[in-house]
C-alpha cells in the first residue's frame, strides 16, 4: 500500500532555490506544486489543499505578508515563511500574523525537513490535540509531567516558579516550533502588557535551573530578535539538529 | 575712427554680457520728462496697455490721480493694486502698498512719481527705495520722474526756476536704470496745456507754479533734460566701444561744513566728477571744539555727508584744529588733484583781516593742486554761522586747582620778597609774577584760575612791592600795562593748555579705537567656531558702544538664529529681540543694506541693523540697540570697521568648515573604494573555485568520489561567500557615518548561544567551550551584528587551529563593560600582521596566499561593528602556550529596561 504523499506548495520566485527545495522534498516523499507568484498562492491553496505552504517573503508581485493574511483569512494550513537572514522584523511580523515557523536562506536539508515535520505536527488544528492527549513530555534528559505539574532533569526534580512552569509548558506543547516574544508574553501575562524583560529573566532562570550552560542551551533555543523554540530531537553527543 | 589698437576690451564685453544675463534683478524703465504735464504717465500707461495685450502680467502699483481725462482713461482695463491707506496727523493718505506688490509678484509693475517721499510709518522713507526692493525681487518696474528731481541737478534747477524742489532721487539710481524714455514736447505746447488747466486743476494753481511755468524756465529745463539723456547715451556708447579711459589720475575733494553752501559744493563736485569720470572724496574736518556744536549744525554736517555718500563720494572724517593744514596733509597722502571749496561772503572783521583766507592757505600749502571756489550765494537769507560760545564749559571750580593757585602765588610772593632782599630789581619781580601766572594756567584746568591768578598777581605786586608798600595804590602808569600783559599771558597759556588737553583726549580716543580694532582682530583670528566668533563680536560691541547687541546668523534650517548680549545697565534692552526687530534683521539679510533707527528704512525700529557681508553674500546681521539714543557718525564708522573684521572671520570659518567636510567625504570615498577593492579580490577566488569545479564535473566523466569531492568543494566555497555577504550586509545596517547603531537590550548569553549554535552547525565535531556569567547580563547592542562578530571570530579560531583543538568563548562583566573573548589554541597570529589586523586595505603583496581569506574582511567588519557600538577591540597572542586571543568590549548602560525595547528598531 503506497503511503499517501503529503502535498507541499512552494511559493518561490527564484528558480534555483525552488528547484533544490523541490528536489529535497521529492526525495523525501512529498508531492510538490510550485508557483512564483503570490497572487496564485491563494487560488492554488484553495484548489489543491496542500498540507503545508512554503512561502517566500520576497515575492515580486505581492508582499509575502499580504499573501499570508489572505491565506489565514480562511485556512489554517501550516505556513513556513522563507526569508533572508537579516530581516527579523519581517519574520516576527509573519509569525504574529499566523505563520507557523520560518526558515532562513540558506538552509540545509535536515533543517528544512525538521521544520516541515514540526509545522505539520503542530498545525493550528492540531495544537490542542497534542496537549490534550499527552500527560507527559520528554526530550533528552528533560521530562515534564503535565498532570502532576512536575519537571525532571535526568531524574532529579527541578523547582520552577509558576510563571517559569507556564513558559516551559507552553514551549513544550509547541515543541519544535518557534514562539515569538509577543506570543509568549500574551499567553503568559495577558494581552496588554509588555514584559520582555521579565521574559528574559524568566528564561535565564529556567535555563539555569535546567542545569544548562546558558550560553549553550540544549533544550530551549533563542532565535535572536524573534523568540524562543524548544528543541524536538537531540543527538546523542548533545548537538541539536534543529 | 576705429583704431585697431582700440578694439573693445574682451573683459568689458564679458562684463556687459554678465550684466545682461543677470536677470535675477528686475529691469527699471524710467519715463523722463522736464516738467509736470509733458505726458510721462500717459506714455507709461499706454505702453502698459500694449504689454497687457501681449499677455504680459502687468499691474498698476500706484498712479497719481491725474487731471487729464485721457490719462485716466488709459487706466481702465489694467489691473490695479489698491493703495495702502495710512493715517498721518489725522488725515488718511494713500501710499503705494509695497508688501502686497511683492506678494503679488507681477512681471511688470507701474509706479508713478519715483521721487515721492513716503508718509511716516511706511517701511521705506522714499519711493525709490520701494522700487529698489521691487527690482531686487525680480519684478520689472516702470516709473516716471522729472529732471528737477535728480539730486545732482537739484540746485541748478533751483537757480533756474527759483523753486525749491525737495523730493529728489540719487543719481546712481537714475544712472543704473536699464531704459530711459525721454518724453518731450515743445514748451509752447506745455504752456498751453498748463493755461488750459490740463496739468493742474485751475483752483490749485499757486503763484509759485505760475513762476515755474514760464517759457524761459521751460526751455532751460528742457535743455537740462535733453542734455542729461545725451550724456547718458554718450556714456553708454563709450562703454560699448570699449573706449573708457580714465583721464590720468583726476581725483576731487570737497570740504564739507554745516552750511547749505556745502551742499551746493557737493552737488557741483558730483556733477564735475561724473563728467570727468573721476573719483571724489568728501572731507569733514572735526575740530577740537566741535563737541560743543549745537545739534542743528551737527545734523547739517551729517546730512551733507550723507548727501555726498548718496552721490557716490568716498567719505573721510579728519581731525585737527587747523583745517587747511589737515586738508593739505590728506590731499598729499591720497593723491587729490582738485579741491572744491565754498565761499561765503564774510564780513571783513578785525579778526579776518589778519588771517589769510582758507583758500589762500590751501594754495600756499598745495601749489600743485587746483582749487575750485563755488560762491555760496543763496537767495533769501544769508547764512550766519552761529556764534560759538566759548564760555560756559570751561569755567568751573575745583578745590584742588584753587589750592594750586594759592600755593603758586604765595611761592611767587615769597620769592619776590627774597629778590628784594637781595636787591634784584623790580622788573624781575614782575617777570616772576608773569611766570607764576604762566605756571598756574598750565597746571590748572580752564581759564578761570589763570585769570584769577593774573588779577591776584597784579594786586599782590601792587600790594607788596610797590610804593607805598602794603597799599593798593597804583602810582606808576605802567602797572595797567603790566596787568594787561599778565592777563593776556594767562589767557593764551590757558587756551593752549586746554587745546593740548583736548588734543590728547582725542588722540587717546583714536588710539583706543585702533587698539580695540586690533584686539578684536587678534581674538577673531584665534576664534574657532561660529559661536565663538559671534560671542566675541557681541562682547566687544557691548563693551565699546555701551549698548546691547544682537548677532543673527543663518541657521542650518535657513532661518535666522540670534545671539543676544545685554548691556547690563540698559533698561528695555530685551526689546531688541522682539519679533518686529527680528523682521527688520530679516529685511537686512535679504536686502544687504542698513536698516533700523537712524537710517532711511524701517526707522521706527529699536536697533540699528547692519549686514555682515563678504564677497557679496550676507553672512549675518549685527544689531545695536538704539533705545537710549542714536549712534553718531563716528560710532557708525567704527561699527562698520568692526563689522568688516567680523565678516572676514566668519568667512574664514565657513571656508574651513567646508574644507573639513570635503576632507571627511574624500576620506570616506577612499575607505569605500578600498573596501570594494578588497571585496572584489576576495570574491574572485571562491567564485573561480566554484566555476572550476562545476565545469569540471559537467565536462568530464568523473568517478563518484572525485565528483563528490568537487561538489563538497563547491559547497565550502559557497558557504564562505555566504558568510562574506552576511558580513557585508551587517555593515550596511550601521549608519552612514559608522558612529551609531540601533541598540536594544539583549541577553548576552542568548546572543552567544545563537552564534555558537551556528558555528556548531557549520563545523560539527569541533570542541567549543562557552563560559557565561551566572547572573543574567543584559547589554545594549544590535544582537545580529554582535552575533556576526562572534561568528567571525569563532570561525577564524576554528580555521586557524587543528581539528581537535579547543575554542573557548568567555563572557564577563568588568567596570561598566561587557567583555567577550574568543580564544583558540592554534598557531597564533604572526607578529608582523598584528598591527594591521583589523584593516582590510593592506596592499596585496603583504598578504600571504592563505592569510587573505577570512582575515581581511571579517575582522574589518568586526572592528566596524564594535566601534559602532562605541566599544573597543583588540587581538594578541596568548602569553603562555600557543594561540590567539581576540577580545572586544561593549559599554553597559546603567539601566537596561523596557524603555529601550519600545523604541522599535527596524532590524
Amino acid at each position: 500500500m503506497t503511503q499517501i504523499k503529503q502535498l507541499i506548495l512552494i511559493a518561490e520566485d527564484e528558480e534555483s532555490i525552488c528547484s533544490f527545495i523541490s528536489a529535497i522534498l521529492e526525495a523525501n516523499n512529498f508531492k510538490v506544486i510550485k508557483t512564483a507568484k503570490g497572487g496564485e498562492v491563494v487560488a492554488l491553496t484553495a484548489s489543491h489543499c496542500p498540507d503545508l505552504i512554503l512561502l517566500d517573503l520576497g515575492l515580486p508581485d505581492m508582499d509575502g505578508v499580504e499573501v499570508l493574511k489572505a491565506i489565514r483569512a480562511w485556512t489554517d494550513t501550516p505556513v513556513i515563511v522563507v526569508s533572508a537572514r537579516v530581516h527579523e522584523r519581517e519574520k516576527v511580523e509573519a509569525l504574529d500574523l499566523g505563520a507557523d515557523d520560518y526558515i532562513t536562506k540558506p538552509f540545509g536539508t535536515g533543517e528544512l525537513l525538521a521544520r516541515i515535520r514540526t509545522a505539520m505536527r503542530h498545525g493550528r488544528g492540531n495544537a490542542n490535540e497534542t496537549r490534550g492527549t499527552m500527560d507527559t513530555f520528554a526530550v533528552g534528559d528533560l521530562s515534564i509531567d503535565y498532570e502532576k505539574r512536575r519537571v525532571f532533569v535526568a531524574g532529579k526534580e527541578v523547582r520552577l516558579t509558576p510563571i517559569e512552569y507556564k513558559i516551559l509548558v507552553l514551549l513544550s506543547t509547541h515543541v519544535g516550533k518557534v514562539l515569538t516574544h509577543d506570543f509568549i508574553i500574551k499567553k503568559i501575562w495577558g494581552p496588554y502588557t509588555n514584559e520582555i524583560q521579565s521574559l528574559r529573566v524568566n528564561m535565564a532562570n529556567i535555563r539555569r535551573k535546567l542545569r544548562e550552560n546558558p550560553a549553550e542551551p540544549n533544550y530551549i533555543v533563542t532565535e535572536i530578535g524573534v523568540g524562543y523554540r524548544m528543541v524536538e530531537e537531540m543527538e546523542s553527543d548533545g548537538i541539536r539538529t534543529v | 575712427m576705429t583704431d585697431v589698437d582700440r578694439r573693445p576690451d574682451p573683459d568689458v564685453l564679458l562684463a556687459t554680457l554678465g550684466k545682461k544675463e543677470d536677470r535675477a534683478k528686475g529691469e527699471l524703465k524710467i519715463f523722463f520728462g522736464y516738467a509736470a504735464g509733458v505726458g510721462k504717465t500717459y506714455a507709461m500707461l499706454d505702453e502698459a496697455g500694449e504689454l497687457l495685450k501681449n499677455g504680459v502680467d502687468v499691474l498698476v502699483g500706484y498712479v497719481e490721480p491725474h487731471t487729464r481725462p485721457e490719462t485716466m482713461e488709459l487706466m481702465e482695463g489694467l489691473p490695479v493694486l489698491s493703495p495702502l491707506s495710512v493715517s498721518y496727523k489725522n488725515i488718511r493718505l494713500q501710499e503705494f502698498d509695497l508688501a502686497s506688490a511683492l506678494e503679488r509678484k507681477p512681471e511688470v509693475i507701474l509706479v508713478d512719481e519715483l521721487a515721492h517721499s513716503n508718509v511716516e510709518g511706511v517701511r521705506n522713507r522714499k519711493r525709490y527705495q520701494d522700487v529698489e526692493e521691487l527690482l531686487n525681487a525680480g519684478i520689472d518696474v516702470y516709473t516716471t520722474v522729472n529732471v528737477q528731481h535728480i539730486e545732482s541737478l537739484n540746485d541748478v534747477v533751483r537757480d533756474i526756476t527759483n523753486v525749491n524742489v525737495f523730493e529728489t532721487i540719487p543719481d546712481y539710481f537714475f544712472d543704473h536704470a536699464e531704459k530711459i524714455k525721454l518724453i518731450d514736447i515743445e514748451p509752447d505746447e506745455l504752456l498751453r496745456r498748463f493755461e488750459g488747466g490740463k496739468v493742474y486743476r485751475p483752483e490749485r494753481v499757486a503763484t509759485a507754479l505760475h513762476n515755474f511755468f514760464t517759457y524761459e524756465n521751460l526751455c532751460l529745463l528742457r535743455e537740462l533734460a535733453v542734455r542729461k539723456i545725451a550724456d547718458r547715451i554718450s556714456h553708454e556708447n563709450m562703454n560699448e566701444r570699449g573706449l573708457t579711459e580714465k583721464p590720468a589720475g583726476i581725483k576731487m575733494l570737497v570740504c564739507v561744513g554745516p552750511s547749505p553752501s556745502s551742499a551746493k559744493c557737493i552737488r557741483w563736485t558730483a556733477r564735475t566728477a561724473e563728467a570727468f569720470r573721476a573719483p571724489w572724496v568728501a572731507v569733514h574736518v572735526e575740530r577740537m571744539d566741535d563737541e560743543r556744536l549745537p545739534e542743528g549744525e551737527r545734523k547739517s554736517i551729517r546730512a551733507n555727508l550723507d548727501l555726498a555718500e548718496r552721490l557716490g563720494a568716498e567719505i573721510a572724517t579728519l581731525n585737527g584744529d587747523d583745517i587747511a593744514a589737515v586738508v593739505a596733509e590728506y590731499v598729499k597722502l591720497s593723491g587729490v588733484t582738485n579741491i572744491v571749496v565754498g565761499k561765503g561772503r564774510n564780513k571783513r572783521t578785525l579778526k579776518n583781516f589778519y588771517e589769510k583766507d582758507f583758500e589762500d592757505r590751501l594754495i600756499a600749502l598745495l601749489p600743485n593742486v587746483e582749487v575750485h571756489i563755488i560762491p555760496g550765494r543763496l537767495p533769501g537769507k544769508t547764512y550766519r554761522p552761529p556764534r560759538r560760545r566759548y564760555m560756559g564749559r570751561d569755567f568751573f571750580f575745583s578745590w584742588w586747582d584753587f589750592l594750586k593757585t594759592v600755593f603758586l602765588l604765595t611761592a611767587a610772593t615769597l620769592l619776590s620778597t627774597g629778590f628784594r632782599a637781595f636787591g634784584i630789581g623790580d622788573h624781575n619781580i614782575i617777570m616772576l609774577y608773569i611766570l607764576s601766572v604762566l605756571v598756574v594756567s598750565r597746571v590748572t584746568d580752564g581759564y578761570f584760575y589763570g585769570i584769577v591768578a593774573s588779577i591776584a598777581s597784579v594786586l599782590a605786586f601792587n600790594f607788596f612791592f610797590t610804593v607805598p608798600y602794603f597799599t593798593f595804590y597804583t602810582i606808576q602808569p605802567g602797572y595797567p600795562v603790566t596787568f594787561v600783559i599778565m592777563l593776556v599771558v594767562a589767557l593764551i597759556t590757558s587756551a593752549l593748555t586746554l587745546r593740548i588737553k583736548a588734543q590728547m583726549r582725542y588722540a587717546v580716543e583714536r588710539v583706543h579705537r585702533v587698539e580695540v580694532l586690533y584686539e578684536i582682530n587678534k581674538k577673531l583670528l584665534a576664534a574657532r567656531g561660529i559661536e565663538n566668533i559671534v560671542s566675541i563680536a557681541n562682547e566687544y560691541l557691548v563693551k565699546i558702544f555701551n549698548r546691547s547687541a544682537v548677532f543673527y546668523t543663518l541657521g542650518s534650517d535657513g532661518s535666522l538664529a540670534g545671539s543676544f548680549l545685554k548691556y547690563p545697565s540698559e533698561a528695555r534692552a530685551s526689546s531688541l529681540i522682539l519679533d518686529e526687530e527680528r523682521a527688520v534683521a530679516h529685511w537686512v539679510f535679504t536686502n544687504q543694506k542698513h536698516a533700523g533707527a537712524g537710517t532711511d528704512t524701517l526707522m521706527g525700529a529699536r536697533g540699528l541693523y547692519i549686514p555682515v557681508v563678504s564677497q557679496g553674500k550676507v553672512l549675518g546681521v549685527i544689531g545695536v540697540s538704539c533705545v537710549e539714543g542714536l549712534l553718531d557718525q563716528g560710532g557708525r564708522l567704527f561699527l562698520s570697521a568692526i563689522t568688516s573684521q567680523v565678516a572676514m572671520a566668519l568667512e574664514r570659518q565657513l571656508l574651513s568648515d567646508e574644507q573639513r567636510k570635503m576632507t571627511i567625504s574624500s576620506e570616506k570615498e577612499k575607505m569605500r573604494s578600498n573596501l570594494l577593492r578588497a571585496i572584489s579580490h576576495d570574491l574572485r577566488t571562491p567564485l573561480t573555485g566554484i566555476w572550476g569545479a562545476s565545469s569540471t564535473i559537467l565536462e568530464n566523466d568523473l568517478d563518484i568520489s572525485t565528483r563528490n569531492k568537487l561538489i563538497a568543494h563547491i559547497r565550502e566555497e559557497s558557504q564562505w561567500l555566504i558568510r562574506m555577504v552576511e558580513n557585508l550586509l551587517s555593515v550596511t545596517r550601521i549608519n552612514e557615518d559608522a558612529t551609531s547603531v540601533i541598540k536594544t537590550c539583549e541577553a548576552v548569553e542568548e546572543v552567544v548561544a545563537e552564534a555558537v549554535g551556528r558555528i556548531r552547525k557549520r563545523f560539527p565535531g569541533r570542541k567549543i567551550a562557552v563560559k557565561a556569567p551566572d547572573e543574567l547580563l543584559m547589554v545594549p547592542m544590535d544582537g545580529t551584528l554582535v552575533e556576526q562578530v562572534l561568528i567571525n571570530l569563532m570561525e577564524n579560531a576554528v580555521n586557524h587551529s587543528s581539528e581537535d583543538a579547543k575554542v573557548e568563548v568567555k563572557i564577563y562583566k568588568n567596570e561598566g563593560y561587557a567583555f567577550f573573548e574568543v580564544i583558540d589554541s592554534g598557531e597564533g597570529i604572526p607578529e608582523e600582521i598584528l598591527p594591521n589586523l583589523f584593516e582590510s586595505y593592506i596592499p596585496d603583496a603583504r598578504r600571504g596566499a592563505d592569510s587573505s581569506r577570512g582575515m581581511g574582511i571579517g575582522l574589518t567588519v568586526c572592528m566596524t561593528i564594535v566601534k559602532a557600538h562605541r566599544g573597543k577591540m583588540e587581538a594578541f597572542n596568548k602569553s603562555e602556550g600557543h594561540g590567539a586571543v581576540f577580545r572586544f568590549m561593549l559599554p553597559l548602560k546603567e539601566r537596561c529596561d523596557d524603555a529601550d525595547q519600545t523604541a522599535d528598531p527596524d532590524r
